[in-house]
């Protein structure tokens, strides 16, 4: 699977200072609507299960049936686009290192992800390395949520991807940069990176690298159907 | 015969046991005037509601056989295929749904979608059937409809939209308000037959308003002309009723109603729904293949004047003979017709033709083009497609997953011996996952079927209904071999014991196959095996794949290429040929790493969310492989993938980790390879099995 790094979307984070986001860090990847976030989230965790880490997958919104079938869908992209040989191994990575936890109809609290997380690493020995969390509602959530959050990152030594609505007509910016509706917990989250369709292309923008100044040229152009990026 | 095709329904109704199917039926029927009392389910007369025709059904308060039954309302025809809301017995599901154009889902108010409403809903995506639905049990302390309605949206991924709202709830259940038209439906007389009409009670006004603003804006996506009433005003009904229609059609929409049957609130609406909302067999595309011409699909066309295509579904014994229920797709059926079986091509006379009612039958003499009538006297199996001698049509074929669990059973006398074959013969043709054989081994009757449940009812229905006396053996999962990998073969086969002798040269090898399906390849060059023996050496082959040399189980498909081989003028036939072909399977199997695979169930369990973890343990000890876990409140659905050979007893473990507040379904999912540290010792313990008997 050497071949996904070169195609991978996380190129991004290689031109990051630490080369990725790092275990009790929070990480968001934000987009406007129907840019293809949770595309771009699973590709994410793609590249963390075939790197041999197990993930859970935190969705908020979508049942676990339908979260499946994203994943599917986007394995299968992958296996077309990179000729991929070894992809019963792979996909036994996938089915066995991912588990998905649904919070439906808005029943989620950090509480209860906690206690699950520990049901998972007690009752059946799985310990994850990851969380990707879509879904969470960045205007409306307190940020009592984002630090919950971070404690859980912390204490079960994980590192958390979220993905983040912004829009096109709320164009705030903080101080240092960062767009709504994250600019007020920029201080939680150790990267952020943005994804944003242009004329050229779909293109990935970091935004934040831990506490180091971004590079002008760290962004990565992405194909508009599979979201992997073009070399 | 029925007046128009558009007028007619063909409907079923599914849903979680307990939340309502049979009474809600056993309403319909009555308000229909098909039946003439209302009975309670296991009620105190005796009598049990009409659609559980059997007995054992009734004692268990579960539907189990598919009938399907005839009413009229408001000038339509409507036929209702009850489908079984128990999930062991998915083939009767999948069989019954491959015949609806639509359905009523039926939910419970408190209950809400469990995890069986998910398996039913699934099948039903699979049979692209439009549906509405109808959240029963109002009545009942706890009723919370827009809960049941979230749940539809969340868990089922449904664009459910409410059409009514309640008027009061629980004990104070007593009415509707139809959004559509803004009226309040109250239901009065003994049974709920009296509807009256007034305005939306004073309190409800801003609910029902805000409910249908969501309603119209759900809705008017399927319509234009609704979108430009909305904008100026002039919304009238039959717009609304239209967009509705066209949604629920595309499966785009789920349209919500909620009522009691019990208290008989709330049935006549879903009723009218279904006359509006449901396909008529018009909206609906089917495809037959044409046997004639390479299986090549065609659309059938509902049309009466056409040639005729029928599906058989429901084969029964009665004591006047076999009943099978039909499903006419294309064309017309009378009294004296000959219609012609497409799988043996045997031709059949067509004698009594029935429309069944739930209690009584009414002799017809002929019907057209999507309608549903019973014959007697026909042989035929369920699935069974019927066309007149010019077509050689056969519907596609219906999915029939194959059986994943044994029994063995042995009659405890005389009497029953015969009373058991007498009803192995009938569950066969009512079920094709039902299968029977006799072990050549032990001489033993085995049974096999889709889970221990599935072969516990027709235990006990051979018990009540044929008066067999059956003893049964431990249950016992069908394990399948399989070949890992490439091994090569190259076998003589010589024999001269006076007379002439037998000669055969085999050579290849044999390879897993990537879809489990056996495939004999043909490279012999030069007439070195002469094609007339390899018919023998395929089937030389294929005989070895019934019981593997590993376990004794059936191996699942493999690649058999045979490149070289060797023939004599005189010494060589066709029997040479094939036990050359055996011996060579012999030699080459086992340098194939052969490997034992099992059945792997998908199971879903749902529990208070406080057992999450005890649960997930119960699976994890299962060798199970949790996949997810959805929360919802205090509900958790935890979905997963087990061996079935771990699943035996669940249930009772289940509910003493959960005081019996959980419940699960399973269906079968896959064939899996059983890991080394397991396979050593079922190996072991199968060997001893066949040794000891
Ligand atoms: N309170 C109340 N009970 C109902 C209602 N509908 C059915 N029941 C009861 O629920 C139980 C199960 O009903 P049944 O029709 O057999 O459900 P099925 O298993 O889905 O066919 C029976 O005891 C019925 O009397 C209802 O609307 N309200």
């Amino acid at each position: 699977m050497n071949d996904f790094i070169k195609v991978s979307p996380l190129k991004i984070l290689y031109k990051s200072s630490y080369k990725g986001l790092g275990r009790g860090n929070l990480g968001v990847l934000m987009a406007r609507a129907g840019v293809g976030k949770t595309a771009c989230l699973i590709h994410i965790a793609l590249d963390k299960l075939f790197h041999k880490e197990k993930l859970v997958h935190v969705s908020l919104e979508d049942v676990p049936e339908k979260v499946t079938s994203y994943y599917n869908v986007i394995f299968s992209d992958l296996v077309k686009a990179l000729d991929m040989e070894d992809e019963y191994e792979n996909r036994l990575l996938l089915d066995r290192n991912r588990m998905i936890l649904a919070y439906l109809n808005q029943s989620f609290e950090v509480r209860r992800l906690r206690e699950n997380l520990k049901n998972l690493i007690e009752k059946i020995e799985f310990i994850p390395d990851s969380l990707i969390v879509d879904g969470l509602d960045f205007e409306e959530a307190d940020r009592e949520i984002f630090e919950g959050f971070k404690e859980i990152a912390a204490e079960f030594q994980v590192e958390v991807w979220f993905s983040a609505l912004s829009h096109r007509h709320i164009t705030d910016v903080n101080e240092r940069g960062i767009p709504y509706p994250c600019s007020h917990l920029d201080d939680l989250l150790s990267v952020i990176i943005q994804l944003q369709p242009t004329q050229e292309g779909v293109f990935l923008t970091l935004l934040k690298d831990h506490d180091s100044e971004v590079t002008p040229d760290a962004s990565v152009r992405l194909d508009p159907n599979t979201f992997l990026a073009t070399t | 015969m029925f007046d128009k095709i558009q007028n007619l329904r063909n409907i079923g109704i599914s849903a979680h046991i307990d939340s309502g199917k049979t009474t809600l039926t056993e309403r319909i029927l009555y308000y229909t005037k098909k039946i003439f009392a209302v009975h309670e389910v296991k009620g105190k007369d005796g009598v049990g509601a009409t659609m559980d025709s059997m007995e054992l059904e009734k004692e268990r308060g579960i539907t189990i056989s598919s009938a399907a039954t005839y009413c009229i309302w408001k000038g339509h025809n409507i036929n209702i295929i009850d489908t079984p809301g128990h999930v062991d017995f998915t083939i009767e599901v999948e069989r019954s749904l491959r015949v609806l154009d639509g359905s009523i889902l039926v939910l419970c108010a408190v209950g809400g979608v469990q995890s069986q409403s998910i398996t039913v809903d699934r099948q039903m995506n699979r049979y692209r059937v439009p549906r509405i639905a109808f959240i029963n049990k109002c009545d009942r302390s706890g009723a919370d409809p827009k809960k049941v309605l979230e749940q539809l949206r969340q868990r089922l991924n449904h664009n459910a939209v409410l059409m009514q709202i309640p008027i009061g709830l629980e004990g104070d259940f007593i009415g509707v308000v139809d959004l559509v038209a803004m009226k309040a439906v109250y239901f009065e007389g003994p049974y709920g037959e009296d509807i009256k009409v007034g305005e939306v009670p004073s309190h409800l006004i801003d609910e029902a308003s805000a409910r249908r603003e969501e309603l119209l804006d759900v809705v008017s996506m399927f319509s234009d002309e609704l979108t430009e009433a909305i904008l100026e005003g002039e919304v009238s009904e039959e717009l609304i009723h239209e967009a509705v229609r066209r949604g629920t059609l595309q499966r785009e929409l789920t349209p919500v109603f909620v009522g009691s049957a019990y208290k008989n609130i709330g049935v006549q609406p879903v009723l009218d729904a279904v006359n509006r909302y449901l396909p008529s067999p018009m909206d609906v595309e089917n495809i037959a293949l044409d046997m004639n011409n390479d299986e090549k699909e065609v659309i059938l066309s509902s049309d009466p004047d056409d040639l005729l295509v029928a599906l058989a579904f429901k084969p029964e014994v009665t004591p006047y003979g076999q009943l099978t229920y039909l499903r006419i797709y294309q064309g017309s059926i009378k009294k004296g017709d000959d219609i012609i079986n497409t799988r043996n091509r045997k031709k059949v006379k067509v004698g009594r033709l029935v429309r069944m009612h739930a209690d009584e039958m009414e002799e017809i003499s002929g019907t057209g083009a999507g309608d549903i009538v019973a014959l007697f006297g026909v042989d035929c199996f369920s699935g069974d497609t019927f066309t007149n001698s010019q077509l050689s049509y056969t519907m596609t074929s219906m999915f029939v997953p194959e059986p994943v669990i044994s029994l063995s059973i042995s009659p405890k006398d005389n009497k029953s011996d015969t009373n058991m074959a007498k009803a192995i013969n009938r569950f066969v043709r009512e079920d094709p996952t039902f299968r029977s054989h006799v072990d050549q081994e032990s001489g033993e009757t085995i049974i096999s079927g889709m889970g221990e449940l599935h072969l516990d009812i027709y235990v006990e229905r051979m018990r009540r209904e044929f008066n067999a006396e059956v003893d049964t053996g431990m249950p016992q999962v069908a394990y399948r071999e399989a070949v890992s990998r490439r091994a090569e073969f190259d076998y003589t086969h010589k024999k001269q014991t006076g007379g002439a002798g037998q000669y055969g040269r085999v050579a290849g090898y044999m390879e897993p196959s990537e879809d489990g399906v056996y495939e004999f390849i043909n490279e012999i060059k030069r007439g070195l095996i002469p094609t007339e023996y390899l018919p023998s050496v395929d089937k030389g082959f294929q005989s070895c794949l019934q019981k593997g040399q590993l376990i004794g189980f059936p191996v699942l498909g493999m690649k058999v290429t045979v490149n070289d081989g060797k023939a004599h003028s005189v010494d060589s036939s066709e029997m040479a040929f094939t036990h050359t072909a055996i011996g060579a399977f012999k030699q080459a199997y086992k340098k194939s790493k052969p490997i034992i695979l099992e059945p792997i169930m998908k199971v879903s369990i749902e529990c208070p969310s406080e057992f999450q973890g005890n649960v997930m343990s119960s699976v994890n000890q299962r060798r199970g492989m949790i996949i997810s876990a959805a929360e919802d409140g205090v509900f958790t659905t935890v979905d997963a993938e087990v061996p079935l050979s771990e699943m035996f007893g669940y249930a009772t473990t289940l509910r003493s980790l959960t005081q019996g507040k959980a419940e699960f379904t399973m269906e079968f999912s896959k064939y899996s390879k059983v890991p080394e540290s397991v396979a050593e010792e079922l190996k072991k313990r199968l060997l001893e099995r066949s040794k000891g008997g």
